[in-house]
Order: C-alpha cells, then sequence, then structure tokens
C-alpha cells in the first residue's frame, strides 16, 4: 500500500505505534511502519485489506511483516482470504509456514482445516505439530482423532493424544482406545481430560497390571471426591503390593490426606501403618501431627 | 488474609483461581467461621442461579451489569511505559468475567456480534463503546486491554513474569468459554491462538529476542482484534 495515499490522521496514529514498536525490539524502522500500517487494515473493508495483505505476503518483507499480514487474512472471512492462507501454508516453510497453519486454525473454514491433514503428512515434526495446534485452536477434535488412527509413528500418535487431552476431547479419546488400545499417553489424557469413568474401566481391570497401576495412580491426578473414594476403594479391595502402593502414589498425587489418615486408623499391621505414616509425613498433613502424638504415647489409633 | 465475595464465586464455580489460591481459600474456610458463614449464604444463592430455569433477567438487573462493565471498559488505557502493571486488574477481570458467566446463565439476552472491520483505533485514546456492544464484547475489550498493558509491561523477575502470564490464560479461557456460550467461534478461536502464545511465553524457555518477538507479535494481534471491537462495521470504502 503506497504509504503517501493513507489519510494524514491515519499516519499521525501509525507513526507513534510504529515508534513503539521499533523501541521495543529488533524490528527496523520501516517493519515497524509496514506493521502499524497492517493493524489499521483491521479497520478496512475485506476488499480493500485482502488485496494489500496479498502485496505483502507477495513481496520482499521480513518474516515479522508477513506474519502480520497472515493474522489479518485470518480475520477477513472471505474464501479468497482462506485460499491465500492456505497457500501460504503449502508453498512456504520455516516460521512462516508455521504461522500459516496456526492462521488456518483460527480461521475457521472446513475447506481449509480438512486441506491442513496432506500439509500434515507431507510435513516434518514441526509441522505436523503446527498442524494439532491449528486443530486445537478450531477446536476440531475430530481431525486430530483421524490422524492418530492413521498415526504410523509411535510419537505422532502420542503427540495427537497429548492434544486431545488437552482439549477435554473425552469422546474422541474413548475412541482411540478402541481403535489403538491402551497406552501410558492415552491413560495421562484421560487423566488430563477429568475422564473418571475410563480411568476408573483401566484401574478395575487387572490384565495389564502395569497400565492397571498407571490408570489408578492417574485417578490422583483428577482432584475429585469420586476419584478419591474410588482410590480408597481400590486399595481396601486390593491383594495385590503393586495396585495397593498405585492406589497410595495417587492418594499422594491428589494430596488426599484424610484418605490415608482412614487408612492409617483402620489399620492394624504395624507395617502398614509405618508406610501409611511416611506418605502423610512426606504431604505435611495437617492430621500427622495427632497420628504422631498418638503414636508416642502408645495410643491405638 | 482477607478473601473477597469475587473470590469466593471464583472458588464456587472452581474456576478463574489457581491451585494455590484455591487451596488457601479451602484453608480458610476451614478456619474462619464467619468466611464459611458466608460463603454458605454465596453458595445458596449461586446455587439457586444454578437451579433456575433460564429467564430473562430482570431489566435493572441487567443495567446494573451493563454499567458495571461499562465501567471497567472506559478506564482510561495505561501508557505502555506508565506505572508498572498491576497483575490485581486480573483480579477484576476474573470477578468480571464471573459476573458476564452469572449474566449469561440467569438467560441475559445478549446481542450476538460478529464484528466486521471497523475504523482506526487510535493508539493512546480508547474507543467509545458503542451502544449497542454486547456485556460480552465489553468484557473481553476489558480483557484484551488488561492483557496489552500486561505485556506491554512484562515483570523482569521470572517468578513474576510467570505469575502475571498464568493470570493472563486463567483470563483468556474463561472468556474463550464466554465466546463459546455466546456463538462467538470467530473469538474464541483467537483466543485459544493468544493461549498457544502466551504458554510459550510462560513457559520461560525463551531467550531475550524471541521473548519481544513472541510478545510484539502478540500485542499486534490484540490490538487488531480490539480494533474490530471497536466500532461497528464499516462501510467506507475510502478508510485506507
Amino acid at each position: 500500500m503506497p504509504i503517501r495515499k493513507l489519510p494524514l490522521f491515519c499516519l499521525l496514529v501509525l507513526i507513534p505505534a510504529a515508534a513503539v514498536i521499533a523501541a521495543d525490539g529488533d524490528v527496523s524502522d520501516a517493519d515497524a511502519l509496514k506493521i502499524a500500517a497492517l493493524e489499521a487494515l483491521a479497520s478496512a473493508p475485506p476488499e480493500r485489506a485482502l488485496p494489500r495483505a496479498k502485496m505483502i505476503l507477495e513481496g520482499d518483507n521480513s518474516d515479522e511483516v508477513k506474519e502480520s499480514a497472515l493474522f489479518i487474512l485470518s480475520q477477513i472471512e472471505t474464501p479468497e482470504a482462506q485460499a491465500l492462507l492456505l497457500e501460504t501454508a503449502r508453498r512456504s516453510s520455516g516460521d512462516l509456514q508455521i504461522e500459516a497453519i496456526h492462521m488456518l486454525g483460527i480461521g475457521g473454514d472446513a475447506t481449509s482445516l480438512a486441506a491442513l491433514g496432506a500439509i500434515y503428512a507431507a510435513g516434518d515434526s514441526e509441522v505436523r505439530d503446527a498442524v494439532l495446534e491449528s486443530y486445537l485452536i478450531a477446536n476440531d477434535p475430530q481431525s486430530i482423532l483421524e490422524l492418530a488412527i492413521a498415526a504410523d509413528v509411535e510419537a505422532d500418535l502420542e503427540a495427537a493424544i497429548e492434544m486431545l487431552g488437552a482439549m477435554g476431547a473425552k469422546k474422541e479419546l474413548q475412541a482411540l482406545r478402541e481403535n489403538r488400545g491402551v497406552s501410558e499417553s492415552l491413560i495421562e489424557a484421560y487423566a488430563i481430560s477429568g475422564d473418571l469413568e475410563s480411568l476408573r474401566a483401566i484401574a478395575s481391570d487387572g490384565s495389564n497390571p502395569e497400565v492397571q497401576v498407571q490408570a489408578i495412580e492417574g485417578l490422583g491426578i483428577l482432584h475429585h471426591g469420586d476419584a478419591n473414594a474410588l482410590l480408597l476403594e481400590i486399595y481396601r479391595a486390593s491383594d495385590s503390593a503393586d495396585v495397593r502402593e498405585a492406589a497410595l502414589d495417587g492418594m499422594f498425587i491428589a494430596n488426599y490426606d484424610e484418605g490415608l489418615l482412614q487408612l492409617y486408623r483402620d489399620s492394624s499391621d504395624p507395617t502398614e501403618k509405618r508406610a501409611l505414616l511416611e506418605y502423610l509425613t512426606m504431604m505435611d498433613s495437617d492430621g500427622i501431627w495427632d497420628v504422631i502424638d498418638s503414636a508416642l504415647q502408645g495410643e491405638p489409633q | 488474609m482477607t478473601i473477597s465475595d469475587d473470590t469466593l464465586t471464583l472458588y464456587f464455580y472452581t474456576d478463574g483461581l489457581s491451585r494455590r489460591e484455591r487451596q488457601e481459600v479451602a484453608a480458610a474456610l476451614q478456619t474462619d467461621r464467619a468466611l464459611g458463614a458466608r460463603y454458605a449464604a454465596l453458595s445458596a444463592e449461586l446455587q439457586q442461579l444454578t437451579d433456575a430455569p433460564a429467564v430473562d433477567a430482570p431489566a435493572d438487573l441487567v443495567q446494573r451489569l451493563h454499567d458495571c462493565v461499562d465501567r471497567l471498559a472506559e478506564l482510561p488505557a495505561a501508557a505502555p511505559d506508565a506505572a508498572r502493571f498491576n497483575v490485581s486488574s486480573f483480579f477484576w477481570g476474573a470477578a468480571l468475567a464471573a459476573t458476564l458467566a452469572i449474566g449469561i446463565f440467569i438467560g441475559i439476552t445478549v446481542t450476538r456480534e460478529t464484528p466486521d472491520l471497523v475504523v482506526p483505533r487510535m493508539a493512546e485514546v480508547p474507543a467509545p463503546m458503542p451502544p449497542t456492544t454486547s456485556p460480552f464484547v465489553r468484557g473481553l475489550r476489558v480483557h484484551l486491554q488488561n492483557s496489552e498493558r500486561g505485556l506491554s509491561g512484562l515483570p523482569p523477575g521470572d517468578a513474576e513474569r510467570a505469575l502475571l502470564l498464568m493470570n493472563i490464560i486463567e483470563q483468556n479461557r474463561l472468556f474463550e468459554r464466554a465466546a463459546v456460550q455466546n456463538d462467538a467461534d470467530n473469538l474464541a478461536r483467537v483466543l485459544r491462538a493468544f493461549e498457544l502464545v502466551l504458554a510459550r511465553l510462560a513457559a520461560g524457555d525463551l531467550d531475550a529476542e524471541e521473548t519481544d518477538a513472541l510478545r510484539n507479535k502478540l500485542l499486534f494481534e490484540l490490538n487488531v482484534v480490539l480494533t474490530k471491537l471497536s466500532a461497528p462495521p464499516s462501510t467506507d470504502s475510502q478508510t485506507i
């Protein structure tokens, strides 16, 4: 956009803003002015803003300036703007490609989001992460589920599961268990997304002791009264030392000292009492002092 | 420790407070009978709101909510190099977000607004609120202005900086949820993108140059969104 065409009042606004940007970082004065001008494009009608943003993208400009133009494009809800973002996501590389992928998520256009699948397949790990983030921005867990189901590399599967956990996408995570089976990352995602029922099912299934123990510990992450009660129930019902230890670890993670105190008071086994006392001491529980005083005085608890 | 009703409201909704803050409130509730009674009364009121069917709020309550949002929104924006940003302003933001959440819950009819491109925002003077703007959009503007001020004056200490950024992230999440509730998916997506950048800033593993670049990018994007929220869509093709 030729600067001379800017109305005077616009320049009066832009120049101080550009000075602030230029003084604040390593952006040159010329770039700072371009970025300030791009900011003003947010107030322009789409038919005015789009060609100017396109000119910036196609011109010999720094990545900082081009990334600003990409954000402006993400705010223009026209097919042309989305197409330009998609083209940049396909053809550029490095930070600009990553930014274009993110901006497609902000745009939220279903066709563009679907096209990200091919970019994911062709991209390196940074590009694949950016596609997952784009789906997070667009709140599109279904697309992440599809990538997870199709993943042929463990790291890609784990990254997709982690993203679904962060999104609280319980339904998609449950579907993934049916498609790809239980894994440590899936259990973590269940815990992060607060899926008590899925964790309960795995914690109650002794067919794979390793994942059972992980699920029991994961219950502690939920910080939920029902999960705490389940940990207590699991501890009391199990004969397995590993399961009982996992239940104690879960209570420790949940900071559920009431449960541990209850177990301590219910127990008549000195070895078990010592183990429980260790947990309570590590948790710096308020109730520990009564227990210690009583133990020192030789009183039964 | 003094705990305000705003904090108790956030505690009731299990939102807007850090884990440590929740633990502090929980501990205070166990030891302070007066606070416990105040929380019980507040919980009963909030629970009534939760249980009540969605009905239009009384006009005077709607007006009070609008006035509250307006007063917060019209606070003068601090210059970037002015006094240091006060973290407590985010607790105002939290209270505002909680108020908005209640407002949304009790069925206040908010204007569904999908802001389009608008006239330029003056750099130093906050633009007047258009009279038809919804409480959600006005509240969002307050949040974005607070975020802008916070990012412009990020404290030098790692811990203080991380605390400020985490506060911004918590607020951002509240408004992202409010955007979804208001069917403003475009704004919800932008707020999710902001959170990604804020989380990278909060991680503290960037050098000074990367931090500046990321902060400037976020400030630009905040300004663009604020510009879009500032006024009704422009039809003046001569603006630029």
